[in-house]
C-alpha cells in the first residue's frame, strides 16, 4: 500500500517539473539559468523512483484524544512496529508529564475497555494512524501501600479502644469491673490476624507493580477502620457480656481460630510461590502439610481459612457486629473466589474436577 | 430527601425509571419486548391512578373538613399501598426489564418507605403535623407526573407537556418535599427519645446495641450533602434534555 502511494506520488512530482520547466523557458529567456536551477533544486528525484520495499521500520502514529471532548491532546510518532501501550503511555507522559503511565487509561473506542499494557500496538493498529481516547484514570497508589494502610489501621484502633481511653468509655465504670479472659484474648487473637497480614504483605505476597486509584484506597481504608472502631467498641465496654456457652465456647473457637489462620499463613506462602503467580502459573498441588489439603476440595483456600478465622472470633467473642463484618467480608470474599474458580476451570480444567471456589460442596 | 432523590434520578432518563422516546441512550440498548412492556405500562397505569386516588382524597378531605390540618388520615392507606408498592420497581431493574441501576433506584425506594413505615406510621404524634402533609403534595404530584411519563414513553407517544412538567416543576416541588421529610423526622425525636423506639442497650447477650434517635440525625445530617447536588445535577439535566428537544422541534 506504501509502494503504490509513494511512486504514484513522485510520478506526479515529476509531470509537474516537466510541465513547469517547459512553461518557465518559453516565457522568460533572462531569468532561464535562475529558473532552471531553482526548478532543480525544488523537483524531487529526476530518475525513476526505486521500487520501495516493505519497510521492516514502518512507523505508527498515535494519535490520542480525550475520552470525553474529543479533541487531541498529542500526537505520539514514531512508534515501532513491536511496541507495546506501555511505551506509548511513556512517551504520552514524556510529552505531557502530568499523565504518568498509571495513570493514563487508553481506549481503542469511547466507552470500550482500557487496553492492558502488554498489547502491542500492531494487534490493534489497522493502519498507519491509529486513534486512542485517553481517560484519567485518578491518582494511583501502589497496592503494597494500600494494604499496608488498610491493615495498620484496625491494628492500632483495636489496640486504641482496647487500652481503654477516658474518652470512649465511662472511666468509673471501666475500673471497677474487672474483664473476662476473653476480652483479653481476643485483643491477642485480633492483634496476631493483622501483623500477620502486615508480615505477609511485605515479605511474602507478590503484589503485582499496579496501581489502583487513590479512591479504592479510600473506600478500603474507611471500611476497615470503620468496621474495626465498632468492634472494638463493643468487645472492650465495661458491660461486655462473655459468651453464653462459657470457657467450653471460648476454647473451640479459639482453637478453629488458631487453625485457620496457620491455613491461611500456608496457603499464603504457596500460592506466593514462583509457580503459582503469573501468566504460567500452574495449580498449586497439595503436599505433606495438611492445611494446604484444602486444595484438593477448593480452588481458593485462602479465602475459606480466612472465612474461618472471623467466624471463630465471632464465636468467641458471640458480638452481633463482628458477625456482620464477618457476613460481610464473606460475601466480598466469595464473589472475588467465584471469579478465580471462573479463570481456574477455564485453565487447568483437569484439576479442576468436583472442586468448588470456597465452600467445600456448596459454594 | 426521599423525594429529592426519587425526583432527581428519574430526572436523568438513564437511573431509575424507562428511557423514553424522546431520551437518546448513548449504548442503544434494546428496550424490554412486548411481554415485558404490556406489564410495564399496566403497572405505571396503576400507579399513576394510585396516586390520583391520594390526590382526590386530599381534595376531598380538605374541602369536608375545610383546614389543611390532620388531612393525613384521610390518605394513610392508599399512600402506604401504593408507595410501598413501589418496592416492585426495584424488582423491575434487577431482573431487567428496565434498564436502571438496582442500587440506585432501591436507595431511593428504601429511602421513601423507611419515611412512611419508620417514621411516620411509628411514631403516631408526628401524623397531625403539617410537614407530613407537605412531603404528601409534593410525593403526590411528582409522581403522577413521572408515572404519565412512564406510560406515554413505554407507548412512544410522550407529550410535551408531560416532560416538561417532569423536568419543570422539580424546581418547587423538590425542596418542599425534602423540607417536609426532614421536618417530619425532627419533630419524631423526641418522642423517639421517650420512647426509646427500635432501640437495643447494652448489657445483652449478643453486645449490641442501636439507638434510633442518633440514627435518625444521622440520616438527616447525610441529607445535607446529597440535596444540593442531586438538585443541580437536575437543573443540568433539564437544560439538556429540554434544549435537546427544542433543537428537534426546530429541526422538523
Amino acid at each position: 500500500m506504501f509502494k503504490r502511494h509513494r511512486s504514484l506520488a513522485s510520478n506526479r512530482k515529476r509531470e509537474l517539473f516537466f510541465q513547469g520547466v517547459s512553461r518557465s523557458i518559453m516565457k522568460n529567456d533572462m531569468r532561464n539559468f535562475h529558473s532552471l536551477s531553482q526548478l532543480v533544486l525544488s523537483a524531487g528525484p529526476l530518475k525513476a523512483t526505486p521500487a520501495v520495499k516493505h519497510s521492516k521500520t514502518t512507523h505508527y502514529e498515535i494519535e490520542i484524544l480525550d475520552a470525553q471532548t474529543r479533541k487531541q491532546i498529542c500526537m505520539v510518532d514514531k512508534v515501532t512496529q513491536t511496541a507495546t501501550i506501555h511505551d506509548v503511555k511513556e512517551k504520552f507522559h514524556k510529552a505531557c508529564p502530568k499523565w504518568y503511565p498509571s495513570r493514563v487509561g487508553l481506549q481503542l473506542e469511547c466507552g470500550g475497555p482500557f487496553l492492558r499494557d502488554y498489547i502491542t500496538i500492531q494487534s490493534v493498529a489497522t493502519s498507519s494512524i491509529v486513534t486512542l481516547y485517553f481517560t484519567d484514570l485518578g491518582q494511583q497508589v501502589s497496592w503494597t501501600t494500600v494494604f499496608l494502610a488498610e491493615y495498620t489501621g484496625p491494628l492500632l484502633i483495636y489496640l486504641l479502644f482496647y487500652l481503654r481511653i477516658s474518652y470512649v468509655y465511662d472511666m468509673k465504670e471501666s475500673t471497677r469491673r474487672v474483664r473476662h479472659p476473653v476480652v483479653h484474648l481476643a485483643c491477642f487473637f485480633h492483634c496476631i490476624h493483622y501483623i500477620r497480614y502486615l508480615l505477609e504483605t511485605l515479605f511474602v505476597h507478590k503484589v503485582s507493580a499496579g496501581r489502583t486509584p487513590l479512591k479504592n484506597l479510600i473506600q478500603g481504608c474507611a471500611f476497615y477502620w470503620g468496621f474495626t472502631s465498632w468492634i472494638a467498641y463493643y468487645i472492650n465496654h465495661p458491660w461486655y457480656t462473655p459468651p453464653s456457652f462459657g470457657n467450653r465456647q471460648v476454647t473451640v473457637s479459639a482453637i478453629n481460630f488458631l487453625i485457620c489462620e496457620a491455613g491461611n499463613h500456608f496457603i499464603n506462602v504457596m500460592l506466593a510461590h514462583p509457580n503459582h503467580t503469573g501468566n504460567n502459573a500452574c495449580f498449586p498441588r497439595p503436599n505433606y502439610n495438611p492445611f494446604t489439603w484444602m486444595f484438593l476440595l477448593v480452588s481458593c483456600p485462602n479465602y475459606t481459612y480466612e472465612i474461618g478465622s472471623w467466624i471463630s472470633f465471632t464465636v468467641m467473642t458471640q458480638t452481633l457486629p463482628v458477625g456482620i463484618f464477618t457476613l460481610l467480608m464473606s460475601i466480598q470474599m466469595s464473589l472475588w473466589a467465584q471469579k478465580k474458580h471462573k479463570v481456574y476451570v477455564k485453565k487447568f480444567n483437569s484439576y479442576m474436577h468436583r472442586k468448588s471456589a470456597i465452600i467445600p460442596f456448596i459454594l | 430527601m426521599a423525594a429529592a432523590v426519587t425526583a432527581a434520578p428519574k430526572g436523568n432518563g438513564g437511573s431509575r425509571g424507562q428511557v423514553g422516546a424522546g431520551e437518546a441512550d448513548c449504548t442503544g440498548t434494546k428496550g424490554p419486548g412486548p411481554l415485558a412492556t404490556a406489564y410495564l405500562v399496566i403497572y405505571n397505569v396503576v400507579m399513576t391512578a394510585g396516586w390520583l386516588v391520594i390526590a382526590v382524597g386530599l381534595v376531598r378531605a380538605y374541602l369536608a373538613e375545610g383546614s389543611y390540618h390532620s388531612l393525613y388520615y384521610s390518605i394513610e392507606k392508599p399512600l402506604k399501598f401504593f408507595q410501598t408498592g413501589a418496592l416492585l420497581e426495584i424488582l423491575h431493574c434487577a431482573v431487567g426489564i428496565v434498564p436502571s441501576s438496582v442500587v440506585l433506584t432501591s436507595f431511593q425506594v428504601m429511602s421513601r418507605v423507611f419515611l412512611i413505615w419508620a417514621v411516620t406510621h411509628s411514631v403516631k404524634e408526628v401524623q397531625s403535623e403539617d410537614s407530613v402533609l407537605l412531603f404528601v403534595i409534593a410525593w403526590t404530584i411528582t409522581e403522577i407526573i413521572c408515572y404519565f411519563f412512564y406510560t406515554f414513553s413505554l407507548l412512544n407517544h410522550l407529550p410535551y407537556l408531560i416532560k416538561w412538567a417532569r423536568y419543570t416543576l422539580f424546581i418547587v416541588l423538590y425542596p418542599m418535599g425534602v423540607s417536609g421529610e426532614l421536618l417530619t423526622i425532627y419533630s419524631a425525636l423526641p418522642f423517639v427519645r421517650q420512647a426509646g423506639l427500635y432501640s437495643i442497650s447494652l448489657p445483652n447477650k449478643y453486645n449490641f446495641s442501636f439507638d434510633y434517635h442518633a440514627f435518625l440525625i444521622l440520616v438527616m445530617i447525610s441529607c445535607i450533602p446529597v440535596f444540593p447536588q442531586l438538585y443541580f445535577h437536575m437543573i443540568h439535566q433539564r437544560r439538556k434534555i429540554l434544549s435537546h428537544t427544542e433543537e428537534h422541534k426546530k429541526f422538523e
